[in-house]
């Protein structure tokens, strides 16, 4: 199969059994924040590949190189969205994971239709936890490092608290790089809507 | 956290160091890897680390054999050892051997958050232990200046102003009038108070020294540099360098440190990444460096960026009416240390003080209030108490030579400190080479 797109966009990929509502609020984000065209592709089938016996979880190194030998040629970036428990090797578990400057990132949305005390979130704050993942990882896709600002979106959040204190805006710093790198990678992002109205 | 810091990952798995490499880039810090402990130490002799993970279990060299070799060649490194095969036992030794801290992996994403801001409180602690124990100057607080004098009140209203600025201090005055006194409360007044204030005596160390103390080198970058070992400069950090006989410095030198002011930015001896620097600097010197610059034996770029705002300390003999209160204060001070009940001086022995001359100003004045406490048998000083004071600074110098004056009062200032050389060329306000020199030159000898 090839995935097509003839403009420079951003690519929105569910693996697996995904809410057919979530890729769709993470492309709307994408697209209300950033101003970047955003394509929804068809779902490609659960990585069990990436599947470790041992910790019952998923590798989320492995999915991303994975990613490598598939055919999103026409596409700039492209997040991952799976409803599975992700991991890194140092890590328990992740919400999201992206290389530096890389193409791919992944979301999980595993742990974020939980809240901390066991109950379910409301289906907006689900759909906020996983478009603040997203932009997160987009940005670390941009080249955008940690921030020390508490209140930007790439800012480190460890667990759910400290995402749904994090404010969906990036900061005044990381909303220049962010302009800065549309600009260079020729993605299209005009009149981006980046910093908080003030 | 705040200062991008240099880490190396030492674990034999690949996808740990990826694990790791990846994660810390997003951080924006310097990475490296290594797959075992001896490759670790062969990076570690060509580059400087601030910190360390090292897992235990590793074939040839373990993690905790590479931590003890680490902690012996490199202490300022801080090591954490990770682990997926956790026990107490193993735990407590790599804590004892000098480890900061051990994790179990996998951990938790905030974990590894936590643990880098311990290690960023870590190194902002071991750069205030290094210089409070005395490698380059112990911890200092704003200690009284004590005067009287109009001049003296003027300093003390100038001190509060200047520290509310970041630009450069230059100190003039002769030697022993208190100029590190003045840098010390400068520093504690300002908004720097809580980083450290780290002093360097120009004048006492070649340059090379020099160089190496406040540049730092890396391991292997001259010989005997057998390992890294961070400068003055980086220590400093956020605080303020006090340069003191800043017109000792040779022109080479000036123009490295002339740089690090335009630049904020310095590469340690042997070394080629630049480091990024924060600090105010104060200088003082003893020398007419105006008349220096005119005569070309000064840089005068280096001598205008050094001395943005000036302050000058008289000497004590042009304002005697301060000697009252600084006897008064060096008695209160020597009879509290010697715990001996020595507290006043009779008016004669203070007309004696104030009729002196004080070459060596404010330093000289408290020697010798310590040495007549100590030698004392009367709870007041008398007259007779400062015999010792040279006569030639009392009384007028008869038809003698300046040559004859010169030997005689080296004679009396060496005698008076025990022969101790370095001591003596601070009282005379010259350096250690040029009384070394005199000694020959008058051929002296201890008695």
């Amino acid at each position: 199969m090839v995935i097509h797109s003839t403009k420079t966009t951003i690519c929105v990929v569910p693996m697996g059994r995904v809410a057919e509502i979530v890729p769709k609020a993470i492309a709307a984000n994408i697209l209300g924040y950033l101003h970047i065209n955003t394509d929804i592709v068809p779902s490609l089938e659960q990585p069990q590949y990436a599947f470790d016996e041992s910790r019952i979880q998923y590798n989320a190194g492995e999915i991303l190189k994975a990613f490598e030998s598939m055919p999103f040629h026409n596409y700039e970036k492209v997040i991952g969205i799976l409803d599975l428990d992700l991991f890194v090797p140092i890590f328990s578990y992740v919400f999201g994971e992206a290389r530096q400057a890389g193409k791919y990132a992944l979301v999980s949305l595993y742990r974020l239709q939980k809240n901390l005390d066991g109950s379910t979130p409301s289906m907006s704050l689900f759909l906020e936890r996983a478009a603040k993942v997203a932009l997160h990882e987009l940005g670390h896709l941009f080249n955008l490092i940690h921030c020390e600002d508490e209140n930007c979106l790439m800012h480190f959040s460890g667990g759910l608290q400290d995402l749904d204190n994090a404010s969906f805006y990036f900061c005044r710093y990381c909303s220049i790089y962010v302009r800065d790198a549309l600009s260079i990678d020729g993605t299209k992002g005009q009149n981006t809507r980046l910093e908080k109205d003030s | 956290m705040g200062n991008k810091i240099s880490i190396m990952i030492v674990d034999d798995e690949l996808i740990v160091r990826e694990s790791f490499l990846h994660w810390f880039e997003k951080l924006g810090h310097k990475v490296e890897t290594a797959a075992s402990g001896l490759e670790a130490l062969e990076k570690l002799e060509k580059s400087f680390f601030d910190l360390l993970f090292v897992d235990i279990k590793m074939p040839k060299m373990s993690g905790i054999e590479l931590l003890g070799k680490v902690k012996e060649e490199y202490p300022e490194t801080i090591v954490i050892i990770i682990t997926a095969y956790g026990s107490i036992d193993t735990a407590v030794n790599a804590m004892k051997m000098g480890a900061s801290d051990y994790m179990l992996k996998p951990f938790k994403p905030e974990q590894l958050n936590l643990v880098m801001e311990k290690v960023a409180h870590q190194k902002r602690l071991m750069s205030e232990y290094e210089y409070m124990k005395g490698r380059l100057d112990r911890i200092t607080h704003f200690d009284n200046i004590i005067g009287q004098s109009a001049v003296m009140k003027e300093i003390f209203e100038l001190i509060p102003k200047v520290a509310q600025s970041d630009s450069s201090v230059l100190i003039l005055g002769k030697t022993g009038t208190g100029k590190e006194l003045i840098a010390k409360a400068i520093h504690s007044k300002s908004k720097q108070a809580n980083r450290p204030f780290v002093a360097i005596n120009c004048g006492a160390m070649p340059d090379t020294l020099l160089e190496s103390e406040l540049f730092g080198y890396q391991k292997g970058a001259f010989t005997g540099a057998t390992h890294s070992r961070k400068g003055i400069l980086e220590v400093v950090s956020g605080g303020t360098l006090f340069l003191d006989e800043v017109g000792e410095i040779s022109p080479k030198m000036q123009v490295d440190l002339l740089r690090v002011l335009e630049e904020k930015k310095m590469t340690r001896l042997g070394d080629r990444e630049p480091i990024d620097l924060d600090f105010r600097l104060i200088s003082s010197t003893s020398r007419d460096l105006e008349r220096e610059v005119s005569e070309g034996k000064f840089r005068e770029d280096f001598y205008y960026r050094i001395n943005v705002i000036m302050i000058h300390v008289s000497p004590l003999k042009e304002r005697k009416e301060d000697i009252p209160l600084l006897v008064q204060h060096f008695l209160d001070k020597y009879s509290h240390e010697t715990t001996k009940k020595v507290n006043h001086i009779s008016r004669d022995a203070l007309d004696l003080l104030k009729a002196y001359d004080w070459p060596g100003n404010v330093r000289e004045l408290e020697n010798a209030i310590e040495r007549a406490v100590v030698l004392s048998k009367s709870r007041t000083l008398a007259s007779e108490d400062f015999s010792f004071l040279h006569p030639s600074s009392i009384r007028p110098s008869g038809r003698r030579t300046l040559r004859e004056i010169e030997k005689d009062h080296i004679n009396f200032i060496l005698n008076d400190c025990d022969w101790n050389v370095t001591k003596a060329s601070v009282i005379l306000g010259i350096n250690r080479v040029t009384l070394h020199k005199m000694i020959k030159r008058y051929k002296l000898k201890r008695p």
